[in-house]
């Protein structure tokens, strides 16, 4: 009986496995299409159109080709760090999706210390691009990936915090119980600080514009990943636009009620809402210019971290007293 | 070249040739300590092509089309420095409607210069979308020269006496209706770049270059007005029928950065009022002067003039023997004195700023190369 | 009136030549001539005025080089023709020490004509490359002769 259960736990993990590297793919193939047309309307302009309904496709023509690209390695770099960087920036990713609740049954772990899994292994991002700056032997790499570390560290900080008044209020660090807990109001409405917060240190997180220093293409050229061609390029590409998506499912369950809402399935709501928050992400990148890089630690160390705080201590008071 | 040796602790950095931000083939040898700036030094001649050279191996309408390469953002007044310098040579008279002409098409491709201007530092800053909103409204002037030049961006539009073709009411409806179009676009600019708190943070109080060092770098265009002296050839030395028109001339108080872009974007506004009033009061006549030689072969003798272009001055000095080529012809260009400020203003400041400051001159490489 | 005040300026510096120009003809509202030696002083009353440089140039005669400098005035249009010869082979004084916007014309001028200028800080070639060994604005150089680059 043990280890039917075991068997049908592992297989059942094996199948969450396999459904979260589909996920991401399709993903990040939906996503990619959704920033070019995002992008592109904002500008005045229709955006891809060829390949597929309204450029549907358009990003599979791109990844066969970059998929067919020569795959250049300069000659001076630091072979094994060079080559374990996209591959490490990656790691995060996918585990990160073990304990995220996309309705009521779909999860495929549920861990006690949800969100501390998820917040811990970002960190691992810092490390995989100062891997991918430092092997490339190229100064604008070092560059991009210094402003790089320096800025993830900076923002990681109000994140923690502003999170931390929210599972303050609800007492668990368990991403099911923070969904459970909106049953009557979502918490947007409760803590609307601290969504604004969030997502100005999500936006950050992901190196995302108008925070995107570390890939500055007007200065650096093109930052920690200067060096990387082809399909290696294309895995940091696929890197950013899934931690997108963490980061906005974790925006969804922890203000927006996760998969709750009238009519339509958990899954669709929570999709949708995930959605909704790239797209305001994505609105941020083609609105803004490029914030300076020590107005961006300025932000980080004098503002959003005192305003985190204050948030967090009102929200502990007000817990106190009712 | 910066001197090795003892400051090996400094970190030496290439900004370009290749860059996407030194528009044009600029290379600036940086040195630097962390991410501040301790030395710029410009390099410019990347695309030295020898124009004054040719200027003096070809007559003089052989020379015009050149002109149109050397600044080819504002090249109709380039142009039209070169045939008033010639023309006073002459002693030629162009007939009123020829100048009017003259006036319309160069204060539109003033104002397709600035919008280029804009676009591109924005892009420069990060900011990816005023780029394309500043090309769009750009293509409408794009249209309007091509169907009266025949060219899109490198004209040759004026001869010695006039210009060669007429304007219709085509043209001149057309303008009336970009300046009615630019107008309604402005609120779309005010709120997104002008009142843009990112935006504002980059620009104000950087680079900020004082009255004195104008005067002694020689700047000119909207890097002085920036500084706040109100020198501006159309009003300070009139040149064409610019008497005729009201307009001002828009001036900064600090000289940083945000100055010198509200300088430029309060330009467009001008421009348009003289295009107006001009398009309102043009005259009928005549588009080519009377008695134009078939060789032009001035008498002996030397000129300066100069008109004012988007960047700045632009002089022609001409030394004439009675020649059908000139004897020697200089290109007085805006850019290579404003460049040669760089190196003084740059010190003591970071990467990113250092690409603010260089857009904010508005560089065009090949006018400084010739 | 500008015009007087240099034009009494530059009559204390003895030199060869001051006086009004014809402004439609010529552009310049005062033409002056100087041996090189005086242009620095030249240079100083011009800055001391509260001019700036407008253009730096020169001009290959047979015989001589002919430096021509501009001068004009932000507040008051007043532009002031400096013609200044210089004997072939000999080398002309600096002015970047006064206008330090001079510093790369007269560096143009050194790279296109081979005219060097005493004094300058940096006097190195600014358009052509740094081991070209040609001056191509003279008028005895004859560019189908100079072989190119391979």
């Amino acid at each position: 009986m043990a280890t039917a259960a075991q068997s049908v736990s592992i297989v059942g993990m094996i199948a969450g496995l396999i459904g979260v590297m589909a996920l991401v793919a399709v993903n990040a193939l939906f996503l990619i299409w959704m920033e070019r047309k995002v992008a592109a309307h904002m500008q005045l302009r229709p955006g891809p159109m060829e390949v597929g309904w309204h450029g549907a496709l358009q990003t599979i023509a791109d990844a066969l080709k970059l998929l067919g690209k020569e795959l250049i390695t300069p000659r001076d770099v630091d072979r094994p760090v060079y080559l374990a960087a996209p591959i490490v920036i990656f790691l995060p990713v996918l585990v990160s999706f073990l304990v995220i609740p996309f309705s009521q049954n779909l999860i495929i772990r549920d861990m006690h210390v949800g969100v501390l899994l998820i917040l811990s292994f970002a960190a691992l991002t810092v490390l995989a691009i100062l891997m991918a700056g430092w092997a490339s032997n190229n100064k604008y790499a070092v560059f991009g990936a210094i402003r790089s570390v320096a800025q993830n560290v900076a923002y990681e900080i109000p994140l923690l915090i502003t999170l931390m008044s929210i599972i303050l209020m609800v007492g668990s660090f368990r991403l099911t119980d923070i969904v459970a807990a909106q049953n009557r109001v979502w918490f947007i409405l409760v803590q609307p600080v601290a969504f604004i917060l969030y997502i100005i240190c999500a936006t950050a997180e992901t190196n995302r514009a108008p925070f995107d220093l570390p890939e500055a293409e007007s200065e650096l050229v093109a930052g920690f990943h200067t060096e990387y061609s082809g399909m290696r390029f294309a895995l940091f590409f696929l890197a950013e636009y899934t931690n997108m998506f963490i980061v906005a499912a974790l925006a969804t369950i922890f203000f927006l009620g996760g998969w709750r809402g009238p009519f339509l399935p958990g899954v669709v709501w929570f999709l949708l809402k995930v959605y909704a928050i790239i797209f305001l992400i994505m609105w941020f990148r083609w609105t803004f210019p490029r914030v300076r890089f020590d107005q961006l630690i300025t932000l980080s160390w004098k503002i959003l971290i005192p305003l985190s705080l204050a948030n967090l201590i009102i929200t502990a008071f007000v817990l106190k007293l009712v | 070249m910066l001197e090795r040796g003892l400051e090996e602790k400094y970190y030496i950095l290439n900004l370009g040739p290749q860059h996407p931000s030194t528009h044009g083939v600029l290379r600036v040898e940086l040195q630097m300590e962390g991410e501040f700036i301790v030395k710029a030094d410009p390099d410019i001649g990347y695309g030295h092509r020898g124009h004054e050279h040719m200027a003096e191996n070809r007559t003089y309408l052989q020379f015009l089309p050149n002109l149109g390469r050397v600044d080819y953002l504002h090249a109709l007044a380039y142009n039209q420095c070169y045939c008033m310098a010639v023309e006073k040579l002459l002693e030629l008279k162009v007939p009123e409607r020829a100048e009017f002409i003259r006036v319309i098409t160069c204060e539109l491709n003033r104002i397709a210069s600035h919008l280029l201007w804009i676009g591109a530092y924005l892009l420069d800053l990060g900011a990816f979308t005023p780029f394309l909103y500043c090309f769009d409204d750009r293509e409408n002037i794009l249209d309007l020269l091509d169907r009266v030049t025949g060219s899109r961006l490198t004209y040759c539009y004026y001869r010695f006496g006039g210009v060669p073709r007429d304007v219709d009411d085509d043209f001149l409806a057309g303008c009336k209706a970009f300046a009615r179009r630019l107008r309604s676009r402005y609120r779309d600019y005010e709120n997104l770049v002008n009142k843009n708190v990112i935006f504002l943070e980059r620009t104000k109080g950087i680079g900020i270059i004082t009255p004195e060092q104008c005067v002694k770098y020689g700047l000119t265009g909207p890097m002085l007005r920036g500084s706040g002296i109100p020198y501006d050839i159309r009003k300070c030395e009139p040149y064409s029928v610019y008497p005729l028109f009201d307009f001002e001339i828009p001036v900064g108080s600090t000289g940083d950065v945000y100055d010198r872009y509200m300088v430029r974007y309060r330009e467009m506004e001008q421009s348009l009022r003289i295009i107006e009033q001009a398009v309102d009061r043009i005259p009928a006549g005549p588009i080519m002067a009377e008695k134009v030689p078939k060789r032009i072969k001035p008498a002996p003798g030397e000129v300066y003039v100069a008109v004012e272009a988007a960047r700045g001055e632009f002089g022609i000095y001409l030394v004439s023997q009675g020649e059908t080529a000139p004897y020697r012809l200089k290109l007085r260009v805006p850019s290579f004195g404003n460049l040669s400020i760089l190196p003084e203003i740059a010190v003591d400041t970071l990467v990113a700023d250092l690409v603010a400051i260089l857009g904010s001159i508005d560089v065009v490489v090949p006018e400084i190369d010739r | 009136m500008l015009l007087n005040d240099l034009t009494q300026a530059l009559g204390r510096l003895n030199l060869a030549k001051v006086a009004p120009g014809e402004y439609h003809k010529s552009g310049c509202h005062l033409e002056v001539e100087a041996a090189p030696a005086q242009m620095p002083e030249v240079a100083r009353v011009m800055l001391e005025q509260g001019c700036f440089l407008e253009s730096l140039t020169a001009v290959d005669f047979p015989e001589h080089f002919t430096l021509v400098y501009h001068f004009n005035h932000f507040r008051e249009l007043c532009r002031t023709v400096v013609h200044v010869r210089v004997p072939k082979e000999a080398a002309a004084p600096t002015i970047s020490h006064i206008y330090p916007g001079a510093n790369w014309y007269e560096r143009e001028v050194y790279d296109l004509f081979g005219l060097t200028f005493a004094g300058h800080p940096d006097l190195r070639r600014i358009l052509l490359p740094f081991e070209a060994d040609f001056h191509p604005l003279r008028k005895k150089f004859a560019p189908s002769e100079t072989p190119a680059d391979a």
